[in-house]
């Protein structure tokens, strides 16, 4: 295997991004892919980040955050939050964001805001673990057409309930998220170090879509704490292109990725 | 218009207090934030405050780890790329802060609300997670229904969620140049500044350049804070250090990872107090602390480009001593 399993990542989720779609990415491995979709195979996809910095590439290696330099030197708007996050997400605008998740559940529900000891939502106290928080995944979840959001494939990550519901999948499955007319259309994978997992189009349950090369359907359902599900038509994703590769690589070119 | 221009301790001295809700930023964490200000209030030893905030930061991070602040409201709480923030991580987990969440769409709202005088703000987004059902300040009640409640539209019966909106009592806002009465240019994004300057009952700005104001006459358009609503205007240049100031200087990878790291302990919280807030207290010692060349360094940067068209018009350290010495603050001092 001449590729990490966060290349593999990356690519994956650069392949939900389509041409012409208008993205909203994070920094670091979401960055990443997003850069790599529109070097790749969709020159006409605009990138914004909510720190309101649009039209941009990053320069001199990838950005330390929405908001430096690196991504401010060749810029063609300078705004703001209610523009990025208001405006063009909240309103509906945007086609497909990409967010990180510490913990995800099996209605796509994010938590990057803390772990607790009790193993509920009703916890009474500070957490055990102080997370980020929502920073603008909570917008990006509730308003953009796509979601694709990334974690590590780890048990105690994939959980059958989250600690802290910061970003809404489909909250109890189902129909439960149209009680709130959320205008986005929420999550539609979740891109594993292991594989994708999809929702279930009428019961909200994400179930296993593909697996990695190096991975499989057993390990996948070994490290997921729902009893997961498999879609009949299971399959391996293609393995990164040389390509596919080489670009990825020349977007991150001070290798931060690889420092992790 | 008057020139408001004051020095740090001063700012600091007549602008703050212990137990004040208290607002800086609106910048986001690798970007411009206020934080020398910051290290001013932690010399002048203020506690008890109650800091809203856009996005977590270093400062948000030192006033966590020193013990400035005891409640926090923000959308965010760690460093992006350079990790979470151990100060705020420590304060959390042992409950000596108490954080309350928001996102970053709603933190920029509830300012927005402040700033035109509305009683609340609508949202369609936070309603249905735990931002709305969790309150640290309301502990014991779940789901809470008082900290985004829900409210229906009286056009379409839908439900959606009732933002509370919030004025500080003081805000400061770090921007890359203003005149001596606080018509301020930001590069970079703007982010919350637009709105967190109009929501707070007192602003104050921390400036990397003081300009002339036929720049600000030649560039009205881009004066997105303008004096009106500014009352002190603070010259401190590298004063987001070791944050970033788009046009002006990079962020500074080695104290953004050496800071962070001093701020995991009380010993070296107090370590960091030591060497980098009370070993300076002028521009000049404080530059030497940051490292001349270091200095230097960050300054020279992929960004440098966008501080061309105010260059002519940016004041020397000579022009700003005089130009301090006719400032509203020090007439007023000089009477007392």
């Amino acid at each position: 295997m001449n590729y990490s399993k966060q290349e593999m990542m990356a690519v994956a989720t650069g392949r939900e991004i389509c041409d012409g779609d208008l993205c909203i990415f994070g920094v670091g491995l979401s960055m990443l892919a997003g850069y790599f979709a529109i070097a790749h195979h969709a020159p006409n996809a605009r990138a914004i980040t909510e720190g309101g910095i649009y039209g941009s590439t990053p320069v001199g290696g990838l950005p330390w955050g929405i908001e430096d330099n690196r991504i401010s030197a060749n810029a063609t708007c300078f705004t703001g939050a209610i523009d990025a996050l208001g405006f063009l997400v909240a309103s509906g605008r945007c086609d497909i964001g990409i967010i990180g998740a510490a913990q995800v559940d099996k209605y796509g529900n994010v938590n990057t805001t803390g772990f607790w000891d009790k193993d509920s939502r009703e916890h009474r106290s500070h957490p055990r673990v102080r997370l980020n928080g929502s920073g603008g995944a909570n917008e990006i979840g509730c308003g953009c057409k796509r979601v694709v959001i990334m974690a590590a494939h780890e048990k105690k990550r994939f959980a059958e309930r989250v600690d802290y519901i910061t970003t809404p999948g489909y909250l109890e499955g189902g129909a439960a998220r149209e009680r709130y007319h959320f205008v986005g259309g929420g999550p539609s994978a979740i891109i594993t170090t292991l594989g994708i997992l999809r929702p279930e189009p009428v019961t909200k349950e994400f179930m296993l879509d593909s697996y990695f090369s190096f991975s499989s359907i057993e390990e996948m359902k070994q490290q997921t704490g729902w009893n997961l599900k498999i879609f009949p038509d299971a399959k391996a994703v293609p393995e990164p292109l040389t390509r596919e590769l080489e670009i990825l690589r020349s977007i991150d070119s001070t290798g931060m990725l690889k420092k992790k | 218009m008057q020139n408001k221009l004051i020095s740090l301790s001063k700012a600091v001295e007549m602008f703050t207090r212990d137990g004040m809700m208290y607002a800086s930023g609106a910048g986001l964490p690798v970007g411009s934030e206020s934080i020398v200000f910051g290290r001013e209030m932690v010399r002048q030893k203020r506690k008890n405050i109650h800091y809203i905030v856009h996005s977590c930061s270093q400062q948000v991070n030192l006033f966590c780890a020193a013990g400035v602040c005891d409640k926090v409201e923000a959308a965010f709480s760690g460093l992006e790329v350079y990790g979470f923030a151990n100060g705020v991580r420590r304060a959390v987990e042992t409950g000596r802060v108490i954080w309350e969440d928001w996102s970053n769409l709603s933190m920029s709202l509830r300012f927005l609300g402040g700033a035109l005088g509305w009683p609340f703000v609508p949202t369609t987004a936070n309603i249905g997670s735990d931002i709305q059902h969790k309150s640290a300040f309301q502990p014991d009640t779940f789901p809470c229904t008082t900290k985004i409640p829900e409210i229906t539209d009286p056009f379409t019966g839908k439900i959606y969620g009732a933002l509370p909106v919030v004025k500080p009592e003081l805000a400061v806002i770090h921007v890359t140049m203003s005149d001596v009465s606080g018509n301020a240019i930001l590069l970079g994004t703007e982010w919350g500044r637009f709105e967190l300057a109009r929501a707070a009952q007192k602003v104050v700005l921390q400036t990397d350049y003081i300009v002339d104001t036929a720049c600000i006459r030649q560039y009205p358009n881009l004066v997105r804070i303008p004096e009106v609503i500014v009352d002190a205007v603070i010259p401190w240049q590298l004063g987001a250090w070791p944050q970033c100031s788009v046009g002006v200087y990079d962020s500074d990878e080695d104290h953004m990872n050496t800071m962070n790291r001093l701020l995991g302990s009380d010993e070296g919280c107090a370590k960091y107090i030591e060497d980098y807030i009370h070993s300076w207290r002028t521009h000049d010692d404080f530059i030497k602390v940051v490292g001349k060349a270091n200095a230097q360094k960050l300054m020279n940067n992929v960004t440098s480009h966008l501080l061309a068209p105010y260059r002519s018009w940016i004041k020397s350290d000579g022009e700003i001593t005089e130009l301090m010495e006719q400032s509203l603050f020090e007439k007023k001092g000089s009477k007392t």
